[in-house]
């Protein structure tokens, strides 16, 4: 286990170098996870406490269970130097001006004032603020060009003459990591994605706290077979890296595991508990995400980032309130992010005005055109809307943009059935289905297309809802269903099973309705057909608990079995006269 | 969605049409002057005008020349003067600074233009009518200027530089070479008058020239096209060939290559949609013709960058499936298809071919079912698609999108006849939709009938010419192979006709090709997009004279071909495809008939007229019909010789059939050397080809087991042969397949016959000559009683009058149309009769027996049929003893021996054609 103290050290050091080269959000992120280590006891003093959160007691009762023996961790791997600054005192008032430029936005002028410094940090800085002009002038061309089919070919005019000199710094090998970085940024952008796999790898490995790094490298690593396939230096920042990476493929076990190991240093990282919060969200679980998320926000209230997720969660539990409370707050703090308005068109997809959720997702995509969930809520919107073809529209660029979201493909295929296509719509169930095998909701959905009266192939329906039986059905549809479709297909040993099953289900988790009456009155009959009275007799005074037509049924059904039961004995009789 | 609404119709204003332009103010300088002051005479200055004209015609085109280009033609047109005309064009534009130049510059267009109310100009001025082309083009251009932005203004402003920069290096070059400024100050003055009548005459043709066509003038007038055409050659040589020339040829070979090479400056001027539509459309004309023989990477590299450029573009996600079809690629195929019909909803490319059908909310999904139907189809897939396609039926139903409703019903009927579908109750009769439901209790067959009548019926009231046709021919094709009978018949038995009726077949065939004459009312709906505005379909518009196939009577007359000829240009693929399609028909129905050489002429007019047009897996179809011809008729050298042309030709086709051909020619070949193992070989290749599983179609499973049969039978082993075309049989009654069953009969009758079971052949025999009255088939039909009369014979020599005489009824039909080798069997067989005959004496006849002796040796040496040369050599020789002739006797059984040594040792000579 690395130890608190040499971590602390390294990323102040580390937060220093990442502002002086102006990459501020690589060093806002090492900032956030700083203060998230834990303090020591012996230097406690009082304007620390402000950022610790021990007092919180939900925050306790999650800890406890999860945070692992600091001792329990692997054997501390050879430490990276942390690289000393050169002495810039020649070049050093020109990169002052050059980054104070930079910091006003204004990047070709910083380039220029650095034109002919040579040392490695004016060189970064002048290649930076190139790259960044190019960045600014096509994301201004791409709107002026736009032509009426789209976007045209707007590109950075810089990353050409970027990569010539990058590439020939990094040949002579007067290149360092920040420039491997920027280096691996612009072969990325240029589509050679091994190469700036290759350079990014190379830079994280020799200044391992640039977290912009990591993350463009996590971005480019698609598949775990390219993830497994990078060799990486081992250092507590590619646990991070793991983290984000697992879970970008969908690995979230694995992903929690590496958060709940981090957390035994930064044990009040923001952002170590945003991520876990993500990872619980895709498990499914609920009521612990919105516990995370409000102790959350209790720290840090002016947070924007992973919020929609947060808002997420409220729409699925129906807290209006809560909802609107977070939209406001939101709002008031950064109103143009996509994630701010995707909360906010949450909040009136709840409350049912869903041409303003649509208004707001829509802000949300022109804000960033490759935001996922924004595209499928929109989805969501235009079914509700009725306006199918508008959400098989929106539901196809969110798979288009991450062909991995089940949730899209499942929104196709609904929209699909809803317009009378159930065949075609199998298709895009099937799609789901394969990214989430295990989600009794999408097979359940499935087997309800083959029962459609259009397509009518119950065989089929009846192997769908075994898979979603098998897969935990917590709504207790599918039991249900494979058994009136036995009973339809006349297998009535079959359909006996799944009603006795469907019963039991129904027993444990006390509910009550007309399946019930329907599962007991067909086991009665089935049985009393079978000759099994006594079995059927107990069904029968079930029946009897109830008002309605069913207990007329229960009651003809025991007088049929009486007589039945009456006129046996005699038969025995026969047969074997005593 | 979005692309469609936003500005469809973009005229945008980019660095050539500028060129265009400045030149446009050289023809005409707002100064008054009667001759402006390059030039040296009228001509020169109406040359110019012309070039000018065609120039501004070919603007929208979705390939813009270079400057290098512009420069080059300028010279040509310039002759003398062309230094000046390219320096001034070179220093125009070096002229051009800055963003405010070019503002002055558009403010000095509006000057060359004259008020709208013409005729109050002075006679001594030159100034375009702003209702002219060439007015149109300038005020269409300013317009667009005047709408940029200042960023747009900017931007024209960079492409600009880059527009010269391009030419610059090239232009320099040529500086030096034609440096004669001074000869062309001194140009003499001409009669004023002479030159304001050219003038107006001129003005007076350009508007005659383009009254005719669309308002838009877009495409180059061919007349036009001529004319500056004739001027470039009358320049001593042509340095370059004419860039225009080069585009029009373009189009037909669509080369990868040059659309890789113009795709290029494509980055420069983003299109209009119009234009990007059309290249598209054409694209896919390309993909179909070219089959995968065009390689699917460039398509799909070229794909990828339009989608780069245009990502609303959402064609190119269905081009792309077109492609993967082509090549195969079903995953690919599928995924393209559905994310097409996702984004796009089936609206964009597919509505302007139905503007009456107001596009609903719901989108064309129907559409995305039939095309998926299609697909599973293509790929093998009959069950799937049959369930896509009765859902396309629900959805088109449920939507009353009629067109839809008869497309599929088609497609529908197609599916069912060329896969063996025993039985479609499970699928078809889970269905809502009337017109299947009604069909469930019946066989197959006539639920193709059945759907086909519907769609036919549904595609009349619509007036979509092509789907009528084209179910004409569906028509055809099911009643040429199909007993026609009443449906649902409760009435007696006797009435009904068991016939199909050559007339009634021939009928659809014309009343396909004849309803097309007049598609100009559908293609044109269907071309609009897009097309208008490339120059590839300039003459889809041009009025249509006369209907191509006026003529009703049967006999075709050459003249009808010339006339076809003419207009071949004009007619949009997908018609002249259906219409050639229809020749294959007659082809192949004068084929079952019985007429080799109808058969022969129809495919001939097909490969030749229809060839470029034709999608390759037709073409692939003529070619095998007269390789087929060729190994019947001609033997089979000639026809390796030419499959061997076809096979390069169409290897790379999908479902190719080339091989299937190639393993009948190598079988029947095989069997005829009486090389059986190598037979035996082929005869199993075939069988692979023909799983048993449901994507394969019938024919080809029928084709198999048939050979399989025919090798046991040559192989002597006549009760598993026997066994084969028992269950063949059975096959073909189950699945309905009548003209089948006429050839299996025949099959069972040859193989009792040769087995020594006269008596039992001879039921076989009369059930197949009955089976091909029924069907019309003439030459079957001969062959059947060629049969028949040989298993009379067979029964004993007192029967070998009444053989003599069946045989002599078939023989017209055998020696006009038959092949070689039922031409051969048929002599050996009347030699045989005769020698048999009791009655009749060789010593005085015998050159009636040595005549047909010597007609079947000869044809059976080209087919190289040992077996049954040795038979003809072998009784040749017996006449020559029986007549005394010893040398010619010698001579016979030399041959005699030649062949039966052949026939022995079969491996010595392997073809060489074997692959």
């Amino acid at each position: 286990m690395v130890s608190k103290e040499s971590c602390r050290n390294e990323i102040r050091a580390a937060i220093r170098q990442l502002s002086d080269r102006c990459l501020y959000s690589a060093a806002k992120w090492a900032g956030e996870q700083l203060v998230g280590i834990e303090q020591d006891p012996s230097n406690f003093t009082p304007s620390n406490t402000r950022f610790q959160r021990g007092s919180s007691s939900i925050r306790r009762r999650f800890s406890t269970i999860s945070t692992p023996q600091p001792s329990a961790g692997f054997s501390q791997p050879p430490a990276t130097p942390l690289p000393q600054e050169e002495d810039e005192v020649i070049d050093g008032d020109l990169y002052l001006l050059a980054k104070s430029y930079f910091d006003c936005r204004e990047y070709r002028r910083a380039s220029h004032v650095l034109r002919d410094q040579m040392s490695n940090k004016s060189l970064f800085l002048r290649c930076y603020a190139l790259y960044l002009a190019g960045e600014k002038r096509k994301e201004e061309e791409m709107i002026e060009l736009e032509g009426p089919l789209g976007k045209s070919d707007a590109i950075n005019r810089e990353l050409v003459s970027l990569e010539r000199e990058l590439s020939a710094l990094k040949r002579t090998g007067a290149i360092d990591s920040f420039g491997l970085y920027l280096y691996g940024v612009v072969l990325k952008e240029k589509g050679n994605e091994s190469l700036a796999r290759a350079s990014l790898v190379e830079s994280v490995n020799s200044y391992p706290w640039n977290w912009s790094a990591w993350s463009e490298l996590q971005s480019l690593c698609t598949s775990i077979e390219i993830l497994n396939s990078l060799n990486l230096n081992s250092h507590w920042m590619k646990e991070f890296f793991l983290g984000s990476a697992y879970q970008e493929l969908r690995m979230h076990g694995e992903s929690l595991a590496k958060y709940e190991y981090l957390q035994g240093i930064f044990s009040f990282s923001n952002y170590i508990q945003a991520q876990t919060a993500k990872a619980q969200y895709s498990l499914r679980e609920f009521d612990q995400v919105e516990i995370m998320f409000e102790d959350l926000l209790r720290n840090d209230p002016y947070r924007v980032e992973d919020m929609d997720l947060y808002s997420n969660v409220l729409y699925a539990k129906e807290a209006c309130a809560a909802l609107s409370f977070l939209a406001h707050k939101v709002f008031l703090t950064d109103k143009y992010r996509p994630e701010s308005c995707c909360i906010v068109g949450n909040y009136y997809s709840l409350k049912g005005q869903h041409e303003k959720a649509v208004m707001y997702f829509r802000r949300a995509l022109k804000l960033n055109k490759k935001y996922l969930s924004a595209w499928t809520l929109m989805g969501h919107e235009y079914v509700e809307m009725k306006n199918t073809s508008a959400a098989v529209d929106a539901y196809r660029r969110a798979v288009d943009v991450n062909p991995c979201d089940y949730r899209a493909w499942y929104g196709l295929g609904q929209a699909y059935e809803m317009m009378g296509m159930p065949f075609y719509a199998l298709h895009y169930f099937r799609k789901s289905i394969f990214f989430l095998p295990n989600d009794s909701r999408l097979w359940i959905a499935m087997a309800k297309c083959y029962q459609s009266e259009q397509l009518h192939m119950l065989e089929e329906a009846i192997k769908c809802y075994k898979r979603a039986v098998n897969c935990g059905d917590t709504e207790g549809i599918a039991l249900n269903q494979l058994a009136k479709l036995h009973q339809k297909l006349g297998r009535n040993e079959e359909a006996a099973f799944y009603f006795e099953k469907d019963l039991e289900r129904m027993d444990a988790e006390g509910l009550e309705g007309p399946n019930m009456f329907e599962a007991l009155v067909f086991l009665a009959t089935h049985l009393k057909t079978n000759k099994k009275f006594d079995e059927a007799e107990v069904y029968c005074t079930r029946l009897l608990d109830y008002s309605g037509p069913e207990k007329e049924k229960a009651k003809s059904l025991l007088r049929g079995i009486r007589m039945a039961q009456t006129d046996f004995p005699s038969m025995d009789m026969e047969h074997f006269p005593l | 969605m979005a692309g469609l609404t936003r500005t469809a119709g973009a005229f945008a204003v980019t660095p050539h049409k500028i060129s265009v332009c400045i030149l446009l103010q050289l023809y005409a300088p707002s100064a008054q002057m009667s001759l402006p002051f390059p030039f040296s005479s009228i001509s020169q200055h109406n040359r110019l005008g012309l070039y000018l004209l065609s120039l501004t015609k070919s603007c929208d085109d979705i390939f813009e020349p270079k400057l290098e280009d512009l420069i080059n033609q300028l010279r040509e047109v310039g002759e003398d003067m062309d230094a000046w005309l390219t320096d001034h064009l070179t220093n125009r534009f070096s002229s051009l600074t800055s963003p405010d130049d070019l503002l002055n510059f558009f403010n000095d267009m509006r000057g060359i233009l004259g008020s709208l109310d013409s005729g109050a100009a002075q006679d001594d001025q030159i100034i375009l009518d702003p209702n002219s082309n060439l007015g149109m083009f300038v005020r269409r251009c300013i317009l667009a200027f005047n709408l940029l932005s200042f960023e747009g203004v900017c931007h024209l402003f960079t492409s600009i530089e880059v527009y010269c920069r391009e030419a610059h290096s090239s232009s320099a070059q040529y500086d030096e070479s034609n440096d004669n400024l001074e000869s062309l100050i001194q140009h003499d003055q001409m009669d004023m008058e002479k030159y304001i009548m050219d003038k107006a005459t001129e003005e007076i043709e350009l508007q005659k020239n383009a009254s005719g066509r669309v308002p838009f003038h877009l495409h180059t007038p061919e007349a036009l096209f001529k004319v500056t055409e004739g001027l470039l050659v009358t320049r001593k040589e042509k340095s370059r060939t004419n860039t225009k020339k080069a585009e029009a040829t373009q189009l037909a070979c669509a080369s990868s290559s040059t659309v890789d090479d113009t795709l290029v400056d494509e980055s420069l001027f983003l299109r209009t949609n119009y234009q990007i539509q059309g290249f598209l459309m054409e694209q896919a004309d390309a993909i179909e013709t070219h089959g995968s023989s065009l390689s699917s990477s460039s398509i799909e590299s070229f794909l990828q960058k339009l989608q780069n450029l245009a990502p609303e573009l959402h064609r190119v996600h269905f081009l792309r499936y077109l492609n993967k079809l082509h090549s195969d690629d079903y995953f690919a195929a599928l995924e393209n298809l559905l994310r097409y019909f996702d984004y796009s909803a089936g609206t964009e490319g597919f509505d302007l071919v139905l503007p009456s059908t107001g596009c609903s909310m719901y989108g064309r999904y129907e559409i995305a079912l039939l095309c998926l139907g299609m697909m599973h189809f293509r790929f093998g897939h009959p069950n799937l698609a049959l369930e896509v396609l009765t859902e396309a039926v629900r959805v088109s139903q449920q939507h009353s999108n009629d067109t839809c409703l008869a497309y599929t019903l088609a497609a529908m009927s197609n599916l069912l006849s060329e896969m063996g579908i025993a039985s479609t109750t499970s699928v078809l009769g889970s269905s809502y939709s009337p017109v299947t439901s009604t069909a469930s209790l019946l066989s197959v067959q006539q639920r193709v009938y059945i759907l086909l009548k519907e769609s036919l019926r549904r595609a009349d009231t619509l007036k979509l010419r092509r789907l009528v046709a084209s179910n004409h021919l569906a028509m055809a094709k099911f009643e040429l192979m199909h007993v026609q009978r009443p449906l649902l018949s409760f009435g007696p038995k006797a009435s009904v006709r068991h016939k199909t009726c050559p007339v009634s077949v021939c009928k659809e065939i014309r009343l396909g090709a004849h309803l097309l004459s007049d598609f100009s009312a559908e293609s044109s709906t269907m071309t609009i997009d897009g097309s208008l505005s490339s120059v590839w379909l300039k003459d889809l518009q041009k009025p249509w004279g006369q209907p191509v196939f006026s003529q009703e009577s049967g006999s075709r007359k050459s003249s009808t071909f010339f006339q076809f000829c003419d207009h071949l240009v004009s007619i949009p693929g997908s018609v002249s495809q259906i219409i050639g399609a229809s020749y294959l028909l007659r082809a192949t129905s004068w084929e079952l008939y019985g007429s080799a050489p109808m058969a022969r002429i129809n495919t001939l007019v097909y490969a030749t007229l229809f060839g470029d047009s034709s999608s390759s897996s037709d073409a692939e179809l003529a070619y095998l019909k007269l390789i087929q011809h060729l190994a019947l008729y001609k033997g089979y050298k000639d026809a390796f010789a030419a499959l061997k042309i076809a096979e390069e030709k169409f290897l790379t086709v999908s479902k190719s059939k080339i091989l299937l051909l190639k393993l009948q020619l190598l079988h029947e070949h095989a069997l005829h050397r009486g090389n059986l193992k190598l037979a035996q070989r082929m005869c199993n290749e075939l069988g692979g080809l023909a799983s048993t599983t449901m994507g394969v179609d019938m024919e080809l499973k029928v084709e198999a087991s048939l050979r399989e049969a025919r090798t046991l039978l040559a192989a002597k082993q006549y009760s598993q042969a026997a066994n084969v075309a028992h269950s063949l049989f059975c096959t073909c009654h189950k699945f309905n397949l009548q003209i089948e069953k006429a050839s299996v009969l025949l099959l069972l009758a040859e193989i009792h016959k040769k087995s020594g079971n006269a008596v039992l052949g001879l039921p076989y025999a009369l059930a197949s000559i009955s089976f091909c009255q029924s069907f019309n088939l003439d030459l079957l039909k001969a062959s059947a009683t060629l049969t028949l009369a040989e298993l009379w014979l067979g029964l004993g020599s007192n029967h070998a009058k009444r053989a003599l005489d069946l045989l002599h009824g078939a023989f017209p039909m055998i020696l006009g149309h038959g092949g070689l080798e039922l031409r051969a069997r048929a002599y050996v067989f009347e030699a045989n009769c005769y020698l048999s005959d009791p009655s009749f004496s060789v010593s005085t006849d015998f050159d009636t027996v040595l005549d047909s002796l010597r007609q079947a040796s000869e044809e059976l040496q080209a087919l190289e049929y040992h077996e049954l040369a040795a038979e003809a050599f072998y009784l040749m020789a017996m006449v020559y003893d029986k007549v005394g002739q010893l040398e010619e006797r010698e001579e016979a059984a030399t041959l005699f021996k030649k062949h039966i040594t052949a026939l022995e040792n079969p491996q010595d000579e392997e073809p060489k054609n074997m692959a």
